[in-house]
């Protein structure tokens, strides 16, 4: 019941929307839908139910679809502010609540599907739904991203499902493309077939999950949708495509097959790691930056899952930490941009003069997805790293830690900058509105939380997801 | 007869390959439409009424007539014919097809050992297309041949799911999401902004973003 309110809502009140045309309406739909979901999410967390047979709150997916709605729910409060400032009309501003609701729609139907085909449609839907957010400016940029991030991303959902068949044929008579029906018959399924699946469906999902070599549209889009929407791809979008991959890695994990898939999974995300350290170096827009930064750590996520064991608990771990603390970044971002009106990050200096909130905001987002104590990026990597020691590799401990210090040296040069020095006289910065602070304060304050004293309720589910997946801590 | 079909779709492919007119990547998805429909037709005369029907309008409503119309009227529009110095030559393109279909036909045999139910030649013919496809995409400069070569990947596709008889009607259905998410892509950008934006469809127009 709870599941089906979540997932007509936003159709519902879509539609409507689509008849009133009204700004405070689409507004409101926002809100409500925010609050909506948090307050289902809470209950399903409490009492995990299922909408027989195709959406099911499971040990995995509810720590996806809390990062989901919580982070949805912060940067609805930035985007009341956001909304009424914007340049859209009364016709555009509609279709955007409508695509907002569409999006969030389609990312929970990706954690809480039980059919690999469903989760694929659902996947493909995502791309549909936040396409028009990266034509946001309307400019011959914004155009360029957006035609990127549909192309290559259709070219990958439509590697997946060639994944998705290959999977099929593996399965042959014995299993549908129910996941619980592959999980309980993963003995039975073809290697030969399940081996070939599986990199067409890392590769696919992957795309849309930003892991190099196949993240190419990540940085164009993160850099030309508008601040809220940043947030949600990186927060939730990325998320939701790991999910599928993570979902694909427990068949060939319960079928015997999980060394190909951990050489696969640790490949892409040493790649990762690797596309970051070059870009990061000498990046000259923050919000480029910042994506960059996400594929990053979609690299990082990659690599606990390939160590499995603890580093699987890890990977979870660093998934909730990233989320909130690029979340917070990406926001913050736009409130520099709407106070210097550029993205390079020439234009941008003494932050911290301009704006101390933001600045500090800045600081402490970047300290949150640097891996500084005491944020929970910090727990993460450093378990992460202890994984990768206790699985023998010393020498993939090196490049670990050396492609991470790379990546930190770039970005706190980048930062530091920013926020020092003497800001442009001729700047006249006008005053941040209290929620584009709300937000990131809310989430930073649940990453100290977790990075000092990890509640148990917290840690439980997440120990159990991780237990789903085969690993511990 | 499904033989014959297979191995002309086969053909259409090394003749994308071969070949720099726009027009003629647009007459090569038209008929690999029919072929497809023609497929269908031959090889599940037993399928459900209503699902026969909607597979017809996929292969030759959708996939023989909308899509090519929509991509010939692009072209027309903007008086483009050829594609101009694709990344490699077409001599190479050739080769690399041909040796794509070697592979796929290679693959085919090969995974008879581990599966009895794959029709061999529907499997190599779709495996050597997708990788066509792909090879289209990244060689070529044009956005509409990108087009193209996209749609050339989802005809794999659908070749590739009626390669396995089993799940066939929930997979090719689910395909057919591809290509109507295509289209909604198609109209919604392309006719609309790349249009006015740009004088040529060409990729090179769209390489500002980068670091």
């Amino acid at each position: 019941m709870l599941i089906a309110i979540l997932m007509l809502f936003p159709l519902v009140t879509g539609a409507l929307l689509l008849a009133l045309k009204s700004k405070t309406a689409n507004v409101a739909a926002i809100y409500t839908y925010a609050s909506l979901h948090l307050g289902i999410t809470l209950a399903l967390c409490v009492r995990p139910a299922a909408l027989a047979p195709f959406f099911r709150v499971d040990d995995l997916n509810i720590v996806f679809l809390l990062i989901l709605s919580v982070l949805y729910f912060g940067v609805s409060l930035y985007h009341g502010d956001f909304l009424r400032h914007s340049h859209l009309n009364r016709r555009w501003h509609t279709w955007y609540a409508i695509c907002l609701l569409l999006f969030s729609f389609s990312m929970t139907g990706v954690i809480l599907s039980t059919h690999l085909g469903l989760l694929w449609v659902f996947v493909e839907g995502t791309t549909l739904a936040s396409a028009p957010f990266i034509y946001y400016e309307g400019n011959k940029a914004a155009l360029e991203a957006t035609w990127k991030y549909v192309f290559i991303c259709s070219v990958g959902i439509a590697l997946a499902f060639v994944g998705i068949i290959l999977l099929s044929m593996s399965a042959g008579d014995r299993a549908s493309l129910f996941l619980d029906d592959l999980y309980a018959n993963a003995g039975s399924l073809s290697p030969f077939w399940l081996k070939l699946a599986f990199p067409f469906i890392l590769v696919g999902f992957g795309t849309k999950a930003g892991l190099a070599p196949v993240h190419a549209w990540l940085p164009d889009a993160h850099a030309e949708s508008p601040a809220p929407i940043s947030a949600i791809l990186s927060g939730t979008l990325l998320n939701t495509a790991m999910l599928g991959i993570l979902r694909v890695y427990r068949i060939m994990d319960l079928a015997g097959q999980a060394a190909p898939a951990r050489t696969l999974l640790l490949v892409m995300g040493f790649l990762s790691l690797f596309v970051c350290a070059v870009f990061v170096l000498h990046s000259r827009n923050y919000k480029r930056m910042l994506a960059y930064s996400s594929i990053e750590h979609m690299g990082l996520i990659a690599i606990g899952a390939g160590i499995g064991g603890a580093g699987m608990f890890a990977a979870l771990v660093h998934l909730v930490a990233h989320s909130f603390g690029k979340a917070v970044c990406f926001l913050t971002a736009g409130n520099i941009l709407s106070l210097y009106r550029t993205r390079e990050v020439s234009g941008v200096r003494g932050l911290l003069r301009v704006d101390r909130l933001t600045g500090w905001l800045w600081i402490f987002g970047f300290l949150a997805v640097a891996a500084f104590p005491p944020f929970p990026t910090f727990l993460s990597e450093y378990l992460m790293a202890g994984a990768i020691l206790a699985s023998g590799k010393i020498w993939l401990l090196a490049i670990f830690l050396l492609l991470l210090t790379v990546i930190l040296a770039g970005m706190s040069h980048t930062i530091l900058r920013m926020v020092s020095g003497v800001p442009d006289p001729a700047l006249q910065p006008q005053r941040t509105p209290v929620f584009n602070y709300i937000p990131q304060l809310l989430f930073l304050a649940i990453l100290v939380i977790l990075g000092l004293a990890m509640p148990d309720p917290i840690l439980g589910l997440l120990e159990r997801a991780a237990a789903s997946l085969g690993g511990g801590r | 007869m499904i033989h014959f079909l297979i191995v002309l779709f086969g053909v259409t492919m090394l003749y994308v390959a071969a070949t720099s007119r726009i027009e003629g990547y647009i007459r090569v998805l038209a008929l690999q439409g029919v072929l497809l429909f023609l497929l269908v037709m031959t090889d599940w005369p037993h399928l459900q009424l209503l699902n026969l029907l909607f597979l017809a309008v996929e292969t030759l409503g959708f996939k023989t007539v909308i899509i090519p119309w929509f991509l010939l009227r692009v072209v027309r529009r903007n008086g483009i014919s050829r594609e101009l110095e694709p990344y490699i030559p077409n001599f190479y393109s050739v080769v690399i097809a041909s040796l794509i279909f070697a592979f796929g036909f290679f693959l085919a045999y090969w995974s008879l050992d581990f599966a009895a139910d794959i029709k061999p030649l529907y499997f190599g013919v779709s495996v050597s297309t997708m990788m066509t496809g792909l090879l289209v995409i990244t060689t070529r400069k044009m956005l509409v041949t990108h087009v193209a070569g996209f749609m050339m990947l989802e005809n794999g596709i659908f070749l590739l799911s009626l390669a396995m008889a089993r799940e066939m009607p929930l997979l090719v259905n689910l395909g057919v999401l591809l290509d109507i998410f295509m289209g909604i892509f198609l109209l919604g950008l392309f006719a609309t902004k790349i249009k006015s934006t740009f004088a040529e469809d060409k990729i090179d127009a769209l390489t500002d973003l980068r670091d």
